[in-house]
């Protein structure tokens, strides 16, 4: 048992150095305020806190940002469910086929996709700023949903199918009660992998938005690249992280509740 | 009882291969019905049309007096237990048996009153919280029964619901799937591939082969009067021999005269004999109407099952000539040469291209250094000719240590039983002392030694020598000739018994003309 913890201490070390550290740097930079000229001052402050929540036109990108995110999430779920239950019930050759045609755009720089996208929406001036970031995001993160639910649906005993239907299920109640609570963990799972870089994402508002659509993730790059206001930046990934942390809690705890419902 | 289920020449085919062959049966209400046959008769198959899971290429499926072909699974008044009972896992216990009801929209009093009603008709009361992932499997089961007797449906389909079971809980279910028939008093159709499952329970078992009915009746009548040497082997162990009716009541097996009591065989015509193992008494020799040599005993529990040779097989004696080896020693190199004299059937050397290496191999021919390391021969001369006679053939080294033996070329031997059709062949050996002490399995040692072999005289087909006598010590031998004689397996009945009798004991069978069932020989698909 010994040795075995020995074996720990490089990854111990990694995590130390490279997820902790910065982390807690991070905590530091957001509690403290700038002397001026790279000076660090240790004078603990909510200062940037109540900077960032008292500024509405911040609070109107942290709100935008939110929107965003939730709406590409359920844009996702709302195309990439049918999808994944279409790939489902292809045959298991068909079905290898269709997720690997499905991850083949992941193996693309998302930089050079989102590019691509830029100049194709280029020709649709009259789009609004939003909906282009919300097709860019929508085509980006679908992938991920899509794969999440066929894993959930195409694990599933298919004669549970069956029984429901022997127990007087049509097509339909059979989907609702037993094919979709069978698949909320695949569902969970997705939002997870989707909500989470759609709400911090700052690579597709900056190329497909313009300049003046920004979101939360370009606030944070704005302020420790362009103004190198290191301290305010912290605070704001901070606040970030935190509402990512009850976002994912919540959705756990509902998926949870339905369980054991 | 009235006619409830009608399949009408029911044919079904998967990928090309036909799985039914135009299925007719009727099952009534209220009846316990086993298909019984073994994995890929069609029996699931059937189950599943009636489901309607499945739909026939062919036929017609009359439920009630009302086709049903063209109705959904879940518009039937039919349940099905499946075989791994398809349970929900996102639903407890009390869930999943309430799941038919919720979707016929039920009050939830009502849903309440019978789910419990169901619970404790299998024996689970209190076990409505529980999670379906954490029952046993007896447990699942019960859970799996309920959810579907539930729905009150006039049939219950139940597709080997106990074969993932353990033994004793398997019994268990028997007894209570039929407690449970008894008392909700619908239609059970089971299916199974264990004879004794379908015995147990069944008001009526149709016996299915290759997409076919064999026999339907009841498990007195299939036991008793199986329709052919297909359902007798499939129920319960039995002895089928080949016989010859010479009257309406006399039948010819064994070479002897029975009397039997069947009167819908012609005179003439050949049928297959039936006598199941427990009907045999055992008799001292002079008096069974037939006698035998006990060849093996197992014990079984209540009684022993022994095996009972009425007419011995085929045999061939050969000579084996124990001489000890006189290894050749090249005093130059320090090596050692060994090898014996051997026989070789001229009918071998002519059909079989004789290598180098079978030489060697039949001549047992070796070669070590001081070391008593191996050491590979290299060249072979002979001049041995496909005729009978005595050559000689010389092994030796790259060094030049070498040993020349006899060889003797003989017209093969057959001992040949054309009423039977077996052949039987072996040939004379020499062996050394050593190599017959050395012998981990001496009976399989002495086939390879005489290059023993029997087989079928119609198609060649190779038979298993059952029997290998001999009469000396392998930890004594000496130098000398000894008989070696190989037999295939005669007559042998399969017998069950009370009686205390050891291997080789004499014995007399005995039975009576009720034992004998006379069945009418499959006919053979071309």
């Amino acid at each position: 048992m010994k040795s075995f913890f020995r074996m720990t201490y490089p990854y111990i070390l990694w995590i130390a150095v490279f997820i902790v550290a910065p982390m807690i740097m991070i905590l530091l930079y957001a509690l403290t305020k700038d002397g001026g000229n790279r000076t660090l001052i240790f004078r603990f402050t909510f200062e940037n806190f109540t900077r960032f929540f008292s500024d509405p036109t911040f609070m109107r990108v942290l709100f935008t940002s939110l929107r965003i995110a939730f709406l590409t999430t359920v844009f996702c779920i709302l195309i990439g469910y049918p999808a994944a239950l279409f790939i489902a019930n292809l045959s298991e050759r068909a079905q290898t086929m269709m997720v690997l045609l499905l991850t083949l755009p992941m193996w693309i720089n998302m930089l050079l996709k989102t590019y691509a996208w830029r100049g194709i929406l280029m020709n649709f001036d009259n789009l609004e700023s939003e909906v282009k970031v919300f097709i860019g995001m929508v085509y980006d993160f679908l992938p991920y949903m899509i794969i999440q639910i066929h894993t959930s649906i195409a694990k599933m005993d298919r004669e549970l199918l069956t029984a429901a239907y022997d127990l007087g299920a049509n097509r339909w109640k059979t989907f609702l009660k037993v094919t979709l609570p069978l698949s909320v963990p695949g569902i969970i799972s997705g939002i997870t992998l989707v909500f989470l870089p759609a709400v911090s994402s700052f690579v597709i508002p900056k190329l497909l938005g313009g300049g003046d659509y920004v979101l939360i993730g370009n606030l944070i790059e704005t302020f420790f690249v362009t103004t190198g206001d290191w301290n305010f930046g912290s605070a704001i990934s901070l606040v970030m992280a935190l509402i990512i942390i009850a976002s994912m809690w919540l959705t756990r705890k509902i998926d949870r509740n339905a369980k054991e419902d | 009882m009235r006619k409830l289920i009608e399949f009408k020449n029911i044919v079904k085919s998967f990928d090309g291969q036909v799985v039914l062959k135009g299925v007719n049966l009727n099952i009534m209400e209220n009846e316990f019905v086993t298909l019984l046959g073994p994995s890929g008769c069609g029996k699931t198959t059937l189950l599943r049309i009636l489901g309607g899971f499945l739909e026939q290429d062919e036929g017609t499926v009359i439920f009630d007096g009302q086709c049903i072909d063209r109705v959904p699974p879940y518009k039937r008044e039919i349940n099905t237990v499946f075989q791994r009972y398809a349970l929900f896992p996102h639903m407890n216990v009390y869930e999943n048996i309430a799941f038919g009801l919720r979707i016929k929209k039920l009050g939830n009093d009502i849903i309440s009153q019978k789910v419990n009603r169901m619970l404790s008709l299998v024996n689970l009361e209190g076990y409505g919280k529980r999670n379906v992932t954490q029952l046993s499997g007896g447990q699942q089961q019960r859970v799996a029964i309920a959810r579907a007797l539930v729905n009150e449906p006039s049939v219950l389909l139940l597709d080997e619901p106990l074969g993932a079971l353990d033994l004793k809980l398997r019994k268990e279910m028997q007894r209570e799937l039929k407690r449970i028939q008894q008392e909700v008093g619908i239609t059970f159709i089971f299916v199974t591939h264990d004879q004794e499952e379908a015995l147990t329970m069944s008001d009526k078992i149709v016996v299915m082969n290759a997409g076919e009915i064999e026999q339907i009746g009841t498990p007195l009548e299939i036991y008793n009067e199986p329709a052919n040497a297909y359902v007798a082997r499939f129920i319960g162990e039995s002895n089928i021999v080949d016989g010859e009716m010479l009257t309406g009541t006399k039948v010819l097996f064994d070479d002897h005269e029975f009397d039997c009591r069947d009167y819908r065989m012609r005179p003439g015509e050949i049928v297959d004999v039936l006598i199941r193992p427990e009907d045999f008494t055992i008799v001292k020799p002079k008096d069974g109407v037939l006698k035998g040599e006990v060849k093996s005993v197992l014990f079984k529990g209540v009684h022993y099952e022994m095996m009972v040779e009425t007419r011995t097989g085929v045999s061939k004696t050969v000579k084996m000539h124990v001489v000890t080896q006189h290894d050749m020693n090249n005093a130059a190199t320090g090596e050692k040469i060994s090898a014996n004299d051997f026989y070789v059937d001229s009918e071998d050397l002519e059909n079989k291209e004789m290598t180098d290496q079978d030489f060697i191999s039949i001549a047992n021919a070796q070669a070590w250094d001081e070391e008593y390391r191996d050491i590979s021969l290299t060249h072979v001369t002979h001049n041995i000719e496909n005729r009978p006679g005595v050559y000689s053939i010389t092994f030796g080294t790259d060094k030049k240590t070498e040993i020349t033996v006899k060889v003797y070329v003989v017209h093969p031997e057959y001992v040949e039983d054309a009423r039977h059709n077996i052949g039987i062949s072996a040939l004379d050996f020499f062996i050394t002392p050593d190599e017959i002490r050395e012998s981990m399995a001496i009976s399989t040692d002495l086939k390879t030694w005489a290059s023993a072999e029997a087989w079928n005289l119609q198609d060649d087909s190779p038979v298993s020598i059952t029997d290998v006598k001999f009469d000396f010590d392998p930890a004594e031998i000496t130098e000398g000739s000894y008989d070696i004689t190989f037999a295939t397996r005669g007559r042998v009945y399969k017998v069950e018994t009370t009686a205390r009798l050891e291997a080789g004991d004499r014995v007399g069978l005995s039975f009576g003309p009720d034992d004998i069932h006379i069945m009418r020989k499959a006919v053979q698909e071309t």
